[in-house]
């Protein structure tokens, strides 16, 4: 998936020099592209991220647009103070690329877990947060940020296999993208494990329940309308995240469904209010803290058995 | 009295021929000190005796001719850059650029009150301040990213950042000092205001910053230090700027004394966010009549 996005990224700086990224010692082979074809404009800061972001502003305020590159930590919480203060306040375009959604790097431990970001980043003002799936839809928003005026959030996976979009033609611009149509339950997901809701829904269509999924690539502004409109057509509602339960998209969902004057029965997966101090597989870790698509199929079936709305 | 305080000191004088231009910025200092008390008295709030620390280094920096800027164009291209990184210090150079015509020096009394635009910390929806600073440090990386861009872009312009020596406690300086001393960002300057004083102690007492000229020696800077309230000290140094031949960065050392310019302000922890109240009022006003 980061393959995807600097490959496209490359084709933007091509065209337009005013595109820098800076990097605190990370994309050792990603940004090879950018070192070989684009030099000047490919700088490794050293690690050293609370400065790499007031650059970065120093460099927007100069007229450049640029984008800014780490391991998810480190290029949000570890300098997110110059973020709110240099970036935000300012509204530069500054573009924050984060690699390792969730427990991406699954053996590295949570020093270096992206569980908070989403939750972190949707807190400030003006910053838009994508959240791409796949190699097709990381390839579309590196565009779509750089058209984007004000700073950008990227979340990012470092595989962006298997493919969820077949058409590189897809629209990447409203927000979310409804990949399946479904009555019963409408289940929302972002980055990645898009891939878990769609077994979830297969697995569930076995089960004759017809779930809808939603690939909510944009995070923020997250487009209530739009996603409000595809929720009312099922009788419940699931959020499934690679992410913190607490303030990731779950807890956006939910903030919109509470102000809808009805109830909605939601019911949200993501990792637990936990520091994860297990290692080994991906996979491994996501059954571990229940979120593979064999327990949130079983769950959400139970939840449709009880009482709904 | 008032009228002449509003029109600036541009209005309350002019130098005659033999003065010199060193009698002229220390009536614009006393000025800028004059008006920042009025200002602080006006809101009951800001920070007075961190402005005082560096309002001589700004006057001579804007209004000794070394800084091109243009009072019309703000936004002009090829300006030389100036961060107040230590945002605090916000008053003397909203006062400055009140005198210099970016904005109207009526509206300095505005300060910190209700629907001004004119924040306690450096707001950069002011005419003619570069950045938004206040959060100590981030100042030091934007001059640092400014001063890059010119390097990228084949530009003349300088970037100044104007540092709190209690600020340099900031871990993110020492990245920023690491980066422009790396990639020989001969065209940034940081201006240390040295007046060993931060919010609630003395720097030595807190986390001591001595010996700070090896410091930044040892970044990868030039060092060169100056009496900050002296304008025959700065001024020969701030004109070389733009011949000094060296590919490394230049940090200034202004030797400064915090709340200078009202005596009982002068180097006490208490006065960095005081404001006079009473006979202190008085006192002030006597000491800064011009």
């Amino acid at each position: 998936m980061r393959n995807a996005f600097f490959n496209s990224l490359y084709q933007v700086a091509k065209s337009d020099d005013r595109l820098i990224t800076l990097s605190s010692d990370t994309g050792a082979l990603v940004l090879d592209q950018f070192r070989e074809g684009l030099p000047s404009r490919c700088i490794n800061v050293g690690i050293a991220e609370a400065n790499m972001i007031g650059v970065a502003a120093g460099l927007a305020m100069s007229g450049k647009i640029v984008y800014v590159y780490a391991i998810i930590p480190f290029v949000t919480m570890r300098c997110y103070e110059q973020i709110r203060v240099s970036v935000c306040c300012q509204d530069l375009p500054v573009k924050m690329v984060g690699v390792g959604a969730g427990v991406d790097y699954s053996t590295l431990g949570p020093t270096h877990h992206g569980l908070e970001d989403i939750a972190i980043m949707r807190l400030l003002p003006g910053m838009t947060i994508l959240s791409p799936c796949d190699d097709i839809s990381a390839a579309a928003l590196a565009k779509v940020s750089y058209q984007i005026p004000g700073p950008v959030y990227v979340r990012l996976d470092r595989s962006g296999q298997p493919q969820v979009y077949t058409d590189s033609q897809a629209d990447f611009i409203q927000g979310l993208n409804l990949l399946r149509k479904g009555k019963d339950v409408c289940i929302v997901s972002t980055g990645r494990i898009v891939n878990t809701a769609l077994q979830v829904a297969q697995q569930l269509a076995k089960a004759s329940i017809e779930a809808s999924v939603i690939d909510l690539y944009r995070v923020k502004p997250l487009n209530a309308e739009m996603l409000m409109s595809v929720i009312k057509q099922a009788r419940c509602v699931a959020t499934i995240e690679e992410h913190s339960i607490v303030g990731g998209i779950g807890s956006a969902i939910s903030e919109i469904l509470a102000e809808q004057g009805q109830s909605y029965r939601l019911t949200r997966f993501g990792l637990p209010d936990s520091f994860c101090r297990q290692y080994g597989s991906r996979d491994y870790l996501h059954k571990l803290n229940k979120l593979d698509s064999d327990y949130i199929a079983t769950a959400i079936q139970q939840s449709l058995l009880s009482k709904v709305r | 009295m008032a009228k002449r305080i509003l029109n600036g000191p541009s209005a309350i004088k002019e130098v005659s021929a033999k003065d010199s231009l060193v009698a002229t910025l220390r009536n614009k200092a006393k000025w800028v000190r004059r008006e920042v008390l009025e200002m602080c008295l006006a809101a009951g709030a800001g920070h007075i005796a961190p402005a005082y620390s560096c309002a001589d280094i700004i006057v001579a920096l804007y209004q000794g001719g070394i800084l091109r800027v243009n009072p019309k164009n703000p936004k002009w291209p090829e300006r030389d850059r100036f961060i107040l990184s230590k945002g605090q210090g916000c008053a003397s150079l909203y006062a400055v650029l009140a005198d210099m015509g970016f904005l109207p020096v009526g509206e300095l009394r505005t300060y910190c009150q209700l629907g001004t635009y004119l924040g306690g910390h450096s707001e950069s929806n002011v005419p003619g301040v570069e950045a938004f600073t206040g959060s100590l440090g981030q100042g030091f990386s934007i001059g640092a990213g400014m001063a890059l861009a010119a390097k990228m872009d084949g530009k003349s312009y300088l970037t100044f950042v104007l540092l709190g020596d209690g600020e340099l406690q900031e871990g993110s300086v020492w990245e920023a000092a690491m980066f422009a001393g790396h990639h020989h960002l001969n065209n940034l300057i940081a201006i240390v205001d040295r007046n060993k004083l931060q919010a609630i102690n003395f720097t030595e007492d807190a986390m001591k910053l001595e010996p700070l000229a090896f410091k930044w020696e040892a970044f990868g800077w030039d060092v060169k230090i100056v009496d900050g309230h002296s304008f025959e000290d700065m001024l020969p140094l701030f004109r070389g700027l733009r011949a000094r031949n060296s590919d490394k960065p230049l940090a200034v050392i202004a030797k400064t004394i915090k709340g200078k310019g009202v005596s009982f302000m002068e180097n006490k922890i208490i006065w960095h966010f005081r404001i006079p109240t009473g006979e202190e009022i008085a006192q002030a006003r006597k000491e800064l009549s011009i």
